[in-house]
């Protein structure tokens, strides 16, 4: 008993750093795991409100990028708005014709806390449970893809963005071209990479890249960026796609959260894939 | 006491220059300006390593929670506290260290502190990125960002020291 005191006294340094490091890896890990809690991070209402004070002295910065952004969007918007057409075919004009089921929805927001330093860089956005946002909810700007809803507060969420370690989106090299996965290896801001794309199919550069829309998150066609080079990857028949997102991260301060109506549809039956027996 | 209201405000200063200027600063190739190591560096001499590294935690834990990083930060100045006293007693000067002093480069001199606090500040720097990757895959990556990041900070910390703790000895 006597040795184990003596044991304690002599590594107690050791010993309470050690279990201080244990409970930040603690923390980390509920953190990454556990979707639930938002406590220390920035969808929780108090984090959230800090951030959205600092957003609203610090927004003004980028005011004249993002005004051209969202007009250049309302310019394209406005071209799909029906009264502007002068004759088009009727069927497809009808929003109540039963042959065209509306599948995602909208709802705009705002990114409240953004940093693109980290290897895995989460956004903030200023809606939550309140205004119905759930968990895997895709997000996407005027320009591209900006991630998944990743944990939801009460007036705030987390958003995990592409520039993250394992994003892994679906995605098509051309329209309906090839599919590729995206990732990002954390070198630039700017840049991914598509993998998964079998070498023998032939790639042009300056493709562009689209959201393949597979698991449902995100409509088919969103276009995430363009291919600025490729190379093969050791020892596989594969390409390794060096891709340029179509949005810049780091300006970015309005998006929209993509409510998909199929999804859950979507999802029962892909349930009902049989696994392969191995 | 007023040592106590001085070392108090350092870390609300601290707190809001790493979470609202140095966060928010993006000098690209993953380049980071992490100044709370020094913090914990320029605490007296005396300070329990115990309650350096409850600070640590504090202080880390707090910049967690608003950048993100869920405990990261806090990890790595742990660590930096958990270090000090040993690399402190490493670089003792002969005649030991005199406590009416600080541990900054206007009281111990420019090379003590570069060496010391070079020491510390890269263990604590790596750890951060080793635990943030985490993947073999990707050293190249943690080396980057961490020699980038180095020199950032460093230079950012070395002005510092210039600009912030040479009014004391004048006095």
């Amino acid at each position: 008993m006597q040795n184990l005191f003596a044991f304690l006294r002599r590594f107690r340094v050791f010993i309470f750093f050690s279990a201080l490091q244990f409970l930040c890896l603690v923390l980390y890990v509920q953190f990454v795991s556990f979707p639930k809690s938002v406590y220390l991070s920035t969808a929780s209402t108090f984090n959230g409100k800090i951030q959205s004070v600092e957003g609203k002295l610090t927004n003004h910065f980028d005011l004249e990028e993002n005004n051209t952004a969202l007009r250049l969007e309302n310019a394209q918007l406005r071209k799909r708005v029906f009264t502007n057409f002068y004759r088009v075919d009727r069927a497809k004009i009808q929003v109540n014709d039963t042959a065209y089921e509306q599948s995602f929805s909208y709802i705009p927001t705002k990114i409240i806390n953004g940093a693109v330093i980290r290897r895995n860089n989460y956004f903030t956005i200023d809606i939550g449970k309140r205004q119905g946002i759930k968990k895997n909810m895709g997000v996407i700007s005027p320009n591209g893809v900006v991630g998944i809803v990743f944990k939801v507060g009460e007036h705030f969420s987390l958003v995990k963005s592409v520039l993250t370690q394992d994003i892994n989106l679906d995605v098509m090299i051309g329209v309906d071209g090839p599919r590729g996965i995206l990732k990002w290896d954390g070198f630039h801001p700017k840049t991914g990479i598509v993998t998964g794309v079998s070498s023998d199919l032939n790639i042009k550069k300056n493709t562009r890249i689209y959201t393949l829309g597979a698991s449902g998150i995100f409509p088919k066609g969103i276009k995430l960026g363009t291919v600025i080079s490729k190379s093969r990857v050791e020892d596989q028949a594969l390409w390794n796609l060096e891709v340029r997102f179509s949005e810049d991260y780091r300006t970015l301060h309005s998006a929209y959260v993509v409510h998909s109506l199929i999804r859950k549809e979507l999802q029962t039956l892909q349930l009902e894939i049989p696994e392969d027996p191995e | 006491m007023k040592n106590i209201i001085r070392y108090a405000l350092l870390f609300g200063l601290f707190f809001v220059l790493q979470v609202f200027v140095f966060n928010r600063l993006e000098l690209g190739y993953g380049a980071q300006v992490f100044i709370l190591p020094l913090y914990l560096m320029i605490l007296p001499f005396e300070t329990n390593v115990f309650v350096l590294m409850i600070i640590g935690f504090v202080l880390g834990i707090s910049v967690d929670a608003l950048s993100n990083t869920f405990g990261l930060t806090a990890s790595s100045l742990v660590l930096f506290a958990f270090l000090r006293p040993i690399v402190f007693e490493t670089f003792r000067p002969r005649d030991g260290y005199d406590p009416l002093k600080d541990p900054t480069a206007s009281d111990m001199g420019l090379v003590w502190f570069l060496v010391v606090f070079g020491v510390l500040f890269s263990s604590t720097l790596l750890w951060f990125f080793i635990l943030e990757v985490f993947r073999w895959g990707e050293t190249l990556l943690v080396l980057r960002n961490f020699f980038l990041s180095l020199i950032a900070s460093g230079l950012v910390i070395s002005v510092s020291q210039f600009f912030f703790f040479n009014q004391r000895r004048k006095k």
